[in-house]
């Protein structure tokens, strides 16, 4: 079992990094019919409920240090400004304000770019900062600081930026096959403009750090989605090594992709710490987080299909602009065009473009998700122009294995959610609900295909003492997923405890075992292998200690229902005779996440179809009811696994019905950064879901689990938007599908 | 200004600026972070404590307002919080757990008032309450089963 070093590939939503990593061999024995999970597939309620539900968790913006300043960012009003004058003294001479710092302060810089701005390009960007002794006095120093500003001509529509190449990156060009001839010679084509909007994240708790320096040492609470990544970035900016840093991320209040690292506020509070010689806490208010902490890009994308006249899908094409604010990447957008369906001819083209606006972030499925958007109205207006039902035209373009590698998935099982998903909707009967009333009802569906696979690096250690109950360190952090229960699930399987007693350590860059960024639907699937081997291995070595108290051959032991038990049955012992003689040792099991198999890919896939009722009269469209079948592998927690799935639908209905940022292109200012005019989902607007997953272990895969974060939300503004156009019998082509943009469509 | 407030049993007498909202007074003062504050503006319900028995707003609420009062949080106990404890718990009412006191105070202040509410009376108590990891289904049903 000695450690090796090995060259991998990891995909991160759509982006391939090579990477050197360590892993150990994992002696595991892999599930089978033979040998099947007790513990995983059972819904288990989340081991963390205790402490969430009595208010006794602590998140990173309830931290208060002794001596603890509060700080508080001022921010451009302008979209394009220059600073022309600040008053600093004023500032500072408020009672109780400890640091001021404005962009003439020499300040660590956060991912390439200034903390602060006197040049700030967007309406939100950070111009100075203030530290004090109370969020009063930080609020009547920040009015002290009176900015004055020369303001500047600035650019918000995407199209005018478009032709003005401001571009954040070069743009993506992509091309399989000869497309122009494939759309000349196909018998159907349809080609139609598509536009999404900016969604704002909003997870409940805003960014937000909590700094305190210790000499040299640094540590920084932190809501993030990434620990290991936040240490990296402050000891970048500081200038010490990485281990001298502490991220601490016990419990956190959603992030959605938005919160990888410690971000510019994790950074800005350490150096406000380091100059005031203080604690410092800085959380972002609503706005702040809204202007400033990133959101999905908004898009507009110009697709051709074209088929043959029995449908099958002759070529692809896709031309899109995508708008990143000022910073971002190209997320993935054409990748359900390439991906989803058997096309031999796909062309695609992405413009990514910078405006005055705040920088985007993955925000769950980046890209796919509008680009599934678009590919998944274009394929029904393509089943309209065939004369085809939707589904079957997506059932004939199936295609079994990765088109763009050239290789096998490691499983797909998408037609058995076609078919279950079908069957549970009602669909052959779909046309049944339509009716000429006021009230029309609708049924559309979509596909979804996302990554997922998980690898490695991801480490474990399993302690078991005294009391049995095992103690898991492992340096990942749970946004709320359900991660840490989906641990505490694997680590009991192997230990024969109740996954209520064990006890998961995690969210600290200083636990043992490092562990990956909460990002791309892989983290269960990273963990997983290397959770089980350490709790495998402390298990073995209980059973050794157990051997020779016993006097019964390792191999003829097992632990189950917190017993020792011989498989002949002679002996049944509380595992605490044997773990009572430790004292205050214990054993200490160690895992790590070996590298998924060469040669195939690894994605998950599913479908939905959503039934809506529209009212013609106000244009209101309601979702009715969401049946969801997704394709993840074995399922872990079913419980957490539905909860999960749920999350995205609610956050794709959002996007299909609500959602939308809004920006004065008078000003460039977003009128609608809280939530009094920024809508998202309420309690009111839940629909009935049926969900269900091919709860089918991966065979390639170790304990078969593949991701589940980003597929739910993937196909839900598709289907939301096909069902419209089955009730109402128009197209709509622009999400969200507000009253306006049907009423406007009805008329 | 003196103000005399009961939280959670504890009775608590001081001098407060006219400024100082319940919220800042539980979570700074008191160390009563249970308590959330998403929004600070009155918009998403996470911050909702029982003040005399009503949901209130705590980012909203001044101290000075409710001189007298008897305000309980999500750290205080009782057989009714203690069942929707357990029943957020059995139906996976909550994911990251943020918006999770409000959610627990909102329908603690419904079930008092109203202890066997329908399906409406539940969506219509808790509308004010945002969840963005999007656990209103765990919610709704957690809500039913503590009504019994």
């Amino acid at each position: 079992m000695s450690p090796r070093l090995i060259k991998t590939e990891a995909v991160v939503e759509g982006r391939v990094e090579e990477r050197w990593t360590l892993v150990e061999d994992d002696a595991t024995p892999e599930y089978d019919d033979a040998n099947p999970p007790a513990v995983i597939g059972t819904p288990t309620p989340r081991v963390t409920a205790r402490t969430r539900l009595d208010g006794s968790a602590r998140y990173t913006s309830d931290i208060k240090l002794p001596a603890q300043l509060e700080a508080a960012v001022l921010r451009s009003p302008h979209a394009n400004a220059k600073l022309t004058a600040i008053d600093v003294e004023a500032a500072r001479a408020v009672p109780g304000v400890r640091c001021v710092v404005t962009p003439d302060d020499d300040l660590p810089a956060y991912g390439g770019s200034a903390l602060l701005t006197a040049e700030p390009g967007y309406a939100g960007a950070a111009v100075a900062a203030v530290a004090a002794e109370s969020a009063e006095a930080v609020e009547v120093a920040l009015a002290a600081l009176a900015p004055q500003w020369e303001e500047l001509g600035f650019i918000i529509d995407m199209d005018v930026a478009a032709d003005a190449q401001h571009f954040i990156e070069d743009p993506t060009e992509y091309e399989r096959g000869d497309v122009d001839a494939a759309l000349e010679g196909a018998a159907h084509v349809v080609e139609a403009e598509y536009r999404v909007p900016a969604q704002l994240h909003n997870s409940m708790e805003p960014h937000c750090a909590v700094a305190e320096w210790r000499g040299e040492d640094l540590t920084v609470w932190s809501s993030t989605q990434a620990i290991y990544e936040g240490r990296a970035e402050l000891a970048r900016a500081f200038g010490i090594p990485a281990e001298r840093v502490r991220v601490i991320c016990e419990f956190m209040g959603g992030g959605f992709g938005s919160k990888f690292g410690v971000g510019p506020e994790g950074v800005l509070a350490a150096a406000l710490a380091k100059r005031s010689r203080h604690p410092v806490r800085l959380v972002y208010s609503r706005r702040e987080e809204n202007l400033t902490a990133g959101y999905r890009s908004e898009a507009r994308g110009e697709l051709r299909l074209g088929a043959d006249a029995d449908g099958t899908l002759r070529g692809i094409e896709a031309s899109v602009v995508m708008g990143l604010g000022s910073d971002g990447w190209t997320y993935p957008i054409l990748e359900p065009m390439k991906a989803v369906y058997k096309c031999d001819n796909v062309r695609g083209f992405v413009l990514p473009v910078a405006q005055n606006l705040g920088p985007t972030a993955a925000f769950r499925a980046p890209g796919v998700m509008e680009g599934t958007f678009m590919l998944e109205i274009a394929l029904d207006e393509l089943a309209d122009a065939v004369g085809m039902d939707p589904l079957e035209l997506r059932r004939i373009n199936y295609v079994e294995d990765d088109q763009q590698a050239g290789r096998p998935y490691s499983s797909k099982n998408l037609l058995d959610c076609y078919d279950r998903a079908a069957e549970l909707a009602g669909w052959p009967d779909r046309d049944g609900l339509r009716s000429e009333g006021r009230i029309r009802r609708g049924m559309g569906m979509a596909t979804q295909i996302w990554w997922g696979g998980g690898g490695p690096p991801a480490y474990a250690e399993v302690r078991v003492g005294r009391d049995a109950r095992p103690m898991l360190e492992i340096g990942m952090q749970d946004l709320g997923t359900g991660v840490t229960t989906a641990c505490a699930m694997i680590t009991a399987e192997r230990l024969g405890v109740s996954p209520q007693e064990v006890l998961v350590l995690a969210g600290d860059t200083t636990r043992a075992g490092h562990g990956p960024a909460s990002g791309g639907s892989m983290t269960l699937a990273s963990v997983a292998p290397a959770v089980r081997a350490a709790a495998h291995d402390s298990r073995a070595q209980l059973l050794d200690l157990a051997a020779d108290m016993f006097e019964i051959a390792a191999s003829d032991l097992t632990l189950e229902d917190g017993e020792i038990r011989s498989v002949d049955g002679t002996l049944r012992r509380p595992i605490t005779d044997l773990t009572g003689k430790l004292g205050n040792a214990w054993v200490t099991g160690r895992g790590s996440r070996s590298p998924n198999p060469d040669g195939m890919s690894v994605n998950t896939f599913g479908c939905q179809i959503a039934q809506v009722a529209v009212d013609t009269h106000t244009g209101v469209a309601r979702v009715e009811r969401i049946v969801a079948v997704h394709d993840i592998g074995r399922v872990v927690n079913p419980m957490g696994a539905r909860s999960q799935a749920m999350g995205g639908i609610l956050q794709g209905i959002g996007y299909a019905l609500m959602e939308e940022r809004v920006v004065d292109p008078t000003t460039g200012t977003v009128v609608n950064a809280g939530f009094e005019d920024y809508k998202v989902p309420t309690i009111a607007d839940l629909p009935e879901v049926v969900c269900e997953f091919v709860d089918r272990p991966d065979p390639n895969l170790a304990l078969g689990i593949k991701g589940l974060g980003e597929p739910p939300i993937i196909p839900t503004a598709g289907a939301i938007g096909n069902a419209l156009a089955h009730a109402l019998g128009v197209r709509l082509r622009e999400a969200p599908f507000t009253p306006r943009r049907i009423l406007e469509a009805l008329s | 200004m003196q103000v005399r407030v009961d939280i959670n049993g504890e009775r608590h007498e001081r001098d407060v600026p006219g400024e100082l909202t319940l919220a800042s007074l539980l979570r700074d003062d008191l160390g009563l972070t249970g308590t959330k504050v998403a929004c600070g503006e009155g918009t998403c319900g996470s911050c909702t404590v029982l003040v005399d028995g009503h949901a209130v707003l705590s980012c909203l609420t001044l101290v000075a307002a409710i001189d007298g009062a008897e305000v309980r949080t999500v750290e205080s106990d009782g057989e009714l919080l203690t069942r929707l404890r357990q029943a957020f718990t059995a139906n996976d009412g909550f994911q990251c757990g943020f918006c999770t006191p409000g959610q627990l105070m909102s329908a603690l202040a419904l079930l008092e008032t109203t202890p066997s509410p329908s399906r409406e009376q539940i969506v219509d108590a808790m509308s004010g309450n945002l969840c963005r990891c999007g656990a209103y289904e765990g919610i709704v049903d957690a809500v039913t089963e503590a009504a019994g």
